[in-house]
């Protein structure tokens, strides 16, 4: 098979992987450590620590606060000093654990060893069991608890279990690193995942440029011989990761509108996602650390790293170790550069879903300033869901739920390509995410209405 | 933080391209034919151009500074665009006065009175053309041409082909007697042709064009529809019905403004239609006015009047047509 590539719209920018070649650090550990309790997509985790208490590495410190939401793990060994709301990225309260750090003792179930294990356990209900308990959630950005994306609901069955390694997003070198130091790991992982959905073929997708983690992945695949595991080779195109745009890449299928990707018989999972089953499945190792990538534009190479931190070292702290906020930055976000989200509040801690400290210079990052719309319909050819968002545009400036919602606004994934494709400077995205959610809470109170009406009539 | 950073939501990177970027790409387009129809006319079609660009960009700026009151526009170089189509649409012996009533008609009424870039219904420099037509109709179709630096042997009588024809369909002769009598082949059709600045060289507008599409500023669907409607109605009517009596293909898509219009004018952002098959209907709409008022109109050429009538479907076809969304039917 040739490259492949989603059927409608995306964008090409430079992709800036600047800390490609930089190896991946262990971020030493802070005196001080904040575990977010909202650190995954669906309920807050309960902490189940108070404060006093001895913690070691890896041992639960919080549980699930709903089916969707995941267990959560001490990132450091030391006691805890508070169980308190702590301002977030954003400058919102969650709560936070606070561990000073003392020493580095591991729970000893945990096997830190580099052995390799590629022995799959066989019992499907036992491996889902240690994904759930090692608080796995996705780590290609939406933190989705993993265990329950590898749960298909009755009558629905996966038939290709898609790895994203596809890294789209400009800057970020988390997962390329990954691929190419931890590759046989990855492979296991996705092995593991595909026996859990029942031995359906598994498609590792990455994108073209990123040759060396293609050879990479491939010769650890041939490796280890893993049936029906291949390695795809995608177009390099932005939001190539997003899941329904990879599902439309590998599979030429797509999914409905408000549906979820296993209903077209998809199952989609980050290369960094793989990485952490294995460690879980095989090592019993909970998800306590990941990969990030500090770099920027314009900056100098010794500011340039990837890192794997323990979950909950404060971003203040990552800076400091990276040499410092350079000069140039006047805009730093955590993630990528077209999803990510501007920092506001550098004592934030680092979550599950942390991918990089990116430091953009004002020539980088800048808007134009707005002007009228010329009716290019670059926005329009850019949109990866196909929507019109000069259109939504409008309508959500003449408040128009009902047409905003015939129009799709609910389908926007946020990827950004609109308003980065806009010549006329329109903040098309900043507007349609105000109409998402109107229309969200439109089609929400409907379902609830509905579901209240059925009920009434039941009885 | 001691330092303030800048705090906005995502995306925090933008493309390169802005209005002004995709205006200075269409001039760059324009060019080759520019140069060809300063080369044919000289010094007088300079002069055309000159006071046809600079005419609209003093309008747009001192109506947005004084009436509108409202930030300038001329830095986006739209003004230019619309000065340079102008110009391409008028002989080059037209009074220059003419040429200032043009820019007002084109920047003042059917832009800057609708509220400026982006909200005119009606392509500006067509809107210029075409009042001008109506107004002026002696000067307008003047084509006594101006001397310029190099000479075209075959090309350049006092009419366009297009006039020239009607008149000799009139008085009796039939297209072969004419086209034979003129000396006109598709060669010489397609790179140089008698008529005004902009419409002498099919050849140096689609070198433009393609500029246009390597570079992504414009899609070729409606060009494609218009030409491709032009040529199949030409088809029809030449071998079908009476070669003797209606033109092919070949000439009414190289003569008269068919390419100006079909490649600069009709594939204007504002006044054409957003979506893929919209642009189709739009593009097969311009093509039939334009054949059926070449063939059976009073007027010799129909191009003008064919984009400006499908300007006002434009936002009727924007309700009909919309794209194919992602996962849905």
């Amino acid at each position: 098979m040739g490259k492949l590539t989603f059927s409608m719209g995306g964008i090409h920018p430079h992709d800036s992987k600047f800390a490609r070649e930089r190896a991946i650090e262990q971020l030493p550990l802070p005196p001080v450590v904040y575990v977010s309790m909202a650190q995954h997509l669906g309920a807050p985790a309960k902490p189940v620590v108070a404060v006093g208490d001895r913690v070691k590495v890896g041992q639960v410190i919080a549980e699930p606060g709903g089916f969707i939401s995941a267990f959560i793990h001490s990132p450091a060994s030391g006691t805890v000093k508070s169980v308190a709301p702590r301002k977030d990225l954003a400058g919102n309260p969650v709560v936070h654990v606070e561990i000073a750090v003392e020493g580095d003792e591991w729970e000893p179930s945990i096997d830190r060893s580099k052995q390799l294990v590629t022995a799959i356990p066989d019992d499907k209900a036992a491996i889902l069991d240690r994904i759930k308990a090692c608080g796995i959630v996705g780590l290609g950005g939406a933190t989705f608890p993993t265990h329950v994306k590898l749960s298909p609901p009755p009558g629905k069955v996966a038939e290709c279990l898609i790895i994203n390694g596809s890294e789209c997003e400009p800057y970020l070198t988390s997962d390329y690193r990954i691929m190419l130091e931890s590759p046989k790991e990855i492979v296991v992982g996705a092995a593991i995942m595909q026996k859990v959905l029942g031995g359906c073929r598994c498609v590792i997708g990455i994108e073209e440029n990123k040759p060396e983690a293609i050879r990479s992945m491939r010769a650890a695949v041939a490796e280890l011989g893993y049936p029906g595991i291949a390695v795809q080779t995608l177009k390099k195109r932005y939001p190539q990761g997003g899941e329904k745009q990879l599902i439309d890449a590998v599979m030429r299928r797509q999914v409905g509108s408000g549906g979820l990707p296993i209903d077209v018989g998809a199952v989609v999972q980050n290369v960094g996602t793989a990485l952490a089953v294995y460690d879980a499945v095989q090592k019993n190792m909970p998800l306590i650390t990941n990969v990030l990538t500090v770099t920027g534009d314009r900056i100098p190479g010794n500011l340039q790293h990837n890192y794997r931190f323990r979950i909950g070292v404060p971003l203040s702290f990552v800076v400091e170790q990276a040499g410092g906020i350079p000069d140039t930055a006047a805009k730093i976000v955590s993630g990528g550069p077209m999803m990510g989200k501007a920092v506001s509040n550098l004592d934030a801690t680092t979550v599950k879903g942390t991918s990089a400290v990116l430091y953009l210079s004002e020539a980088a990052t800048r808007r134009r300033p707005e002007t009228a719309c010329i009716r290019c319909g670059h926005c329009a050819d850019s949109c990866p869901m196909g929507l019109e968002p000069f259109l939504l545009n409008r309508l959500y400036k003449a408040a128009d739920l009902e047409a905003l919602e015939k129009h799709a606004a609910q389908d926007c994934i946020e990827c950004g390509c609109c308003l980065y494709s806009c010549p006329a400077g329109v903040p098309l995205l900043d507007n349609i995410r105000q109409a998402k959610g109107q229309v969200m809470g439109v089609i929400r109170a409907r379902a609830a209405a509905a579901k209240a009406a059925a009920e009434a009539a039941k009885k | 933080m001691d330092k303030k950073y800048i705090v906005s939501p995502s995306p925090h990177i933008h493309a390169d391209t802005s209005t002004t970027t995709i205006m200075r790409d269409v001039i760059i387009a324009l060019c080759p034919a520019l140069l060809v129809s300063v080369l044919v006319y000289g010094w007088a079609e300079l002069l055309v151009l000159a006071v046809s660009v600079a005419s609209c960009v003093l309008l747009e700026w001192a109506v947005t500074k004084w009436l509108m009151k409202r930030p300038s526009t001329v830095g986006d170089l739209s003004a230019v665009v619309t000065g340079l189509l102008l110009a391409m649409n008028l002989p080059s012996a037209i009074p220059l006065w003419i040429v200032f009533i043009g820019a007002v008609v084109a920047i003042c009424i059917a832009k800057l009175s609708f509220g400026g870039i982006g909200q005119n219904v009606f392509n500006p420099a067509i809107t210029g053309r075409v009042f001008l037509l109506i107004s002026f109709p002696a000067q307008m179709t003047d084509w006594m041409p101006t001397p310029g630096f190099i000479t075209v042997p075959d090309a350049v009588s006092g009419a366009t082909p297009l006039s020239a024809l009607k008149e000799a369909l009139k008085s009796g002769s039939s297209i072969s007697e004419f086209l034979d009598a003129n000396g006109y082949t598709a060669a010489s059709m397609f790179w140089d042709i008698g008529a005004s600045a902009g419409e002498i060289s099919a050849g140096a507008l689609l070198i433009g064009f393609v500029y246009l599409l390597v570079r992504r500023v414009v899609k070729p669907w409606i060009p494609l529809s218009i030409l491709g409607t032009m040529a199949l109605i030409a088809a029809v009517f030449h071998w079908l019905v009476n070669p003797e009596l209606y033109t092919g293909p070949a000439f009414n898509l190289l003569t008269g403004g068919t390419f100006l219009g079909a490649l600069f004018m009709a594939t204007d952002y504002v006044t054409s239609p957003m979506s893929t098959w919209g642009g189709v209907i739009y593009g097969i709409g311009i093509g039939l006015i334009a054949m059926m008022i070449r063939y059976f109109g009073a007027y010799p050429e129909g191009m003008s009047f064919a984009i400006l009538l499908m300007n006002c479907t434009v936002p009727l076809l924007n309700m009909w047509f919309h794209q194919k969304k992602y996962g849905r039917a």
